[in-house]
């Protein structure tokens, strides 16, 4: 929190300058970012990457994908020379100090999530809010959509919610306005794309895995999921099973 | 399309099969038939009756009455492609016969069909049902057996807890959705059982709590900005208006009691002599001071310190009140006399000229800068 304060405070000094995209798209060679570096204290650039670090932490806890035109403007600024090393650095402690990865969903505009490395210790959920609701709800439309074939128009996936009491129309005590949530907010965080069915009256639309849902889990992890509410065996759907184990 | 020829032509295609523009449409019914008898041999047994009873009904002459049936076939069309579009999973699914049912009902319906309407509408239906045909053939793998959305769903809400006290007595019925009462921790439970299938990173909380998340804060201190500079233009502004007022109150005050003092040393030196009226206020070089003068003696004569009257002339005079004793009197008995004297700019400068008056008798306040408003 006050990492950001701090980093807007001095960010008025330096002043905004729009082309960051641009300076960055010319990225510098291996090379170039060594001798860089050695210009720069190492003091500096540790305290960056410490920097980098925190804004990752904090800009995950909603989920929301981190920009890399958001780090630079808020974090690197004038390092940008070096933000490769920066990044690699913040990537790597992230992966040593909290067990995370720094995940590029998005190599074209530089989108990067962070997802958890360590397997997740049964019954040590300290936490209680509705995130874990939001991902039960979550992980039935991704079964849904997965054992359909990888893609489902948007009245099927509502008319399998509305059988679980959900309704897209009213609110829902638990998730509140639910058409929101599925349609804006898990779209948002990248765990659904939804596009639109060409030459469709009334527009129907499409819905699939976004990346994140791949990352954060896997065909095999949702396969699993719903072979163990059906109370079968995975390769009891025999298709989605061969599919599910040549996916990494 | 002519009707008349349009339906001979209908019965005579379905024995002769010749190719008319118009059997194409008709040709639709045998082969929708037989796609539903591949897929239901046992309902083959009323089948073939069906195109011939089509076959007779366009023969029979059109009426007013025909009318009526029309509008009531293409009533039921729209209400069969509006229940299948609703029911699209029911229809889909592997065990059900529904999509079977409303081809059967289609059928039905499309042995009253006589005209390019009704037609159309059977047609609509016809892409409606092939469309979903298409789905249940892609689900439908020929090794594997398919995922069965509405076991998934009733697994789920078992494993939600839901708690089934009503019987299923609307099982596959227009809403297809069970009874029963999910227990509020409901989407928690499965929340939490999902969480072992996420790699989710971990949100984190401060252990001595924190500032709630980041939106309310940039709102939150635009609020506590305009609230403060309201508070301080709100303090200022009374602030501002009191000074004022309070200046203003002086000013007059003490105008009042300086035109009192004058009034007293005339009336000491002459006790018996009233005062014109006009030879007090005027201000011979300044209309606005004479309207201020009267202003000012009014508040004289409201708190009884001078009386004003007519003289024999019924020219206004202002004498002096006998003592304090008159004075209470005065106000005592109510006598609160409202004068309304008008005085126009005009009547101001002819006043001066009549009376004489050089001087004023009231010298204008040193303080005061009124060289704006003096009339030359």
């Amino acid at each position: 929190m006050s990492q950001r304060k701090r980093s807007k405070v001095s960010g008025f000094s330096q002043g905004d300058d729009g082309d960051e995209d641009f300076n960055v798209s010319q990225t510098p060679t291996h090379s170039q970012v060594q001798r860089n570096l050695e210009r720069r204290s190492q003091d500096q650039v540790n305290q960056k990457v410490s920097e980098l670090v925190q804004f990752l932490l904090v800009k995950d806890q909603k989920k929301i994908p981190i920009k890399r035109a958001d780090i630079l403007k808020k974090v690197i600024r004038e390092y940008r020379d070096v933000y490769s090393e920066i990044i690699n650095r913040a990537g790597r402690t992230l992966q040593e100090v909290f067990g995370l990865q720094l995940v590029e969903i998005d190599t074209r505009h530089h989108i990067y999530i962070l997802t958890s490395n360590l397997p997740r210790a049964e019954g040590e959920n300290l936490r209680r809010d509705n995130q874990t609701a939001k991902l039960g709800l979550l992980i039935i439309i991704l079964s849904f959509i997965f054992m359909r074939g990888n893609s489902a128009k948007d009245g099927a996936v509502w008319e399998f919610l509305r059988r679980l009491r959900v309704q897209p129309g009213e609110r829902h005590e638990v998730f509140g306005d639910v058409k929101k949530l599925v349609t804006e907010e898990f779209v948002r965080q990248k765990y659904l794309e939804i596009t639109p069915i060409p030459l469709t009256d009334p527009p129907e639309f499409k819905y699939q895995w976004g990346p994140r849902a791949a990352k954060e889990t896997s065909k095999k992890d949702v396969l699993r999921f719903v072979a163990k509410i059906q109370g079968k065996d995975p390769t009891f759907w025999t298709s989605q099973y061969t599919e599910a184990e040549a996916t990494p | 399309m002519s009707e008349a020829s349009g339906s001979g032509d209908l019965s005579s295609s379905w024995s002769s099969g010749a190719e008319l523009p118009s059997t194409s449409r008709n040709g639709a019914v045998p082969q929708r038939t037989q796609s539903r008898l591949s897929s239901r041999p046992p309902a083959s047994g009323d089948e073939g009756e069906e195109p011939e009873a089509s076959g007779e009904r366009p023969t029979q002459p059109e009426g007013a009455g025909d009318e009526r049936s029309r509008r009531m076939i293409r009533n039921q069309y729209r209400e069969l492609i509006y229940n299948v579009q609703q029911n699209r999973e029911d229809m889909l699914s592997s065990k059900s016969n529904r999509l079977t049912e409303a081809l059967e009902e289609a059928n039905k319906l499309f042995s009253g069909v006589s005209c390019a309407r009704e037609a159309v509408l059977d047609a609509q239906f016809l892409v409606l049902a092939s469309n979903l045909g298409k789905e249940k053939a892609n689900e439908l793998h020929s090794e594997m057996t398919a995922f069965d959305s509405l076991a998934f769903a009733e697994d789920l809400l078992t494993f939600m807890g839901i708690n089934r006290i009503e019987v299923e007595d609307n099982d596959s019925d227009s809403e297809g959705i069970s009874g029963g009462y999910l227990p509020s921790n409901a989407w928690q439970k499965l929340g939490e059982e999902t969480e072992k299938y996420f790699r989710r990173a971990p949100s984190f909380h401060y252990m001595l709590g924190s500032f709630k998340s980041d939106p309310p804060v940039p709102r939150q201190r635009i609020e506590r900005q305009k609230k403060a500079t309201g508070g301080e233009e709100k303090r200022a502004m009374p602030a501002q208006l009191k000074k004022m007022e309070e200046s203003h109150q002086e000013a007059t005050e003490k105008e009042v009691e300086r035109i009192l003092g004058l009034l007293q040393t005339h009336f000491k030196n002459d006790p018996d002599t009233p005062i014109s009226f006009f030879d007090l206020v005027i201000d011979p070089n300044s209309f606005a001071r004479t309207v201020e003068n009267i202003f000012h003696v009014s508040f004289i004569i409201r708190d009884g310190f001078a009386r004003l009257k007519l003289d024999d002339d019924k020219l206004p005079i202002i004498e002096p009140s006998k003592d304090n004793e008159g004075r209470e009197d005065d106000r005592g008995a109510g006598a609160r006399n409202q004068v309304v004297l008008s005085l126009s700019h005009q009547e101001w400068k002819e006043i001066v000229e009549t009376y004489e008056i050089t001087e004023p008798m009231i010298s204008p306040p040193c303080q005061r800068n009124e060289d704006e408003m003096e009339i030359p």
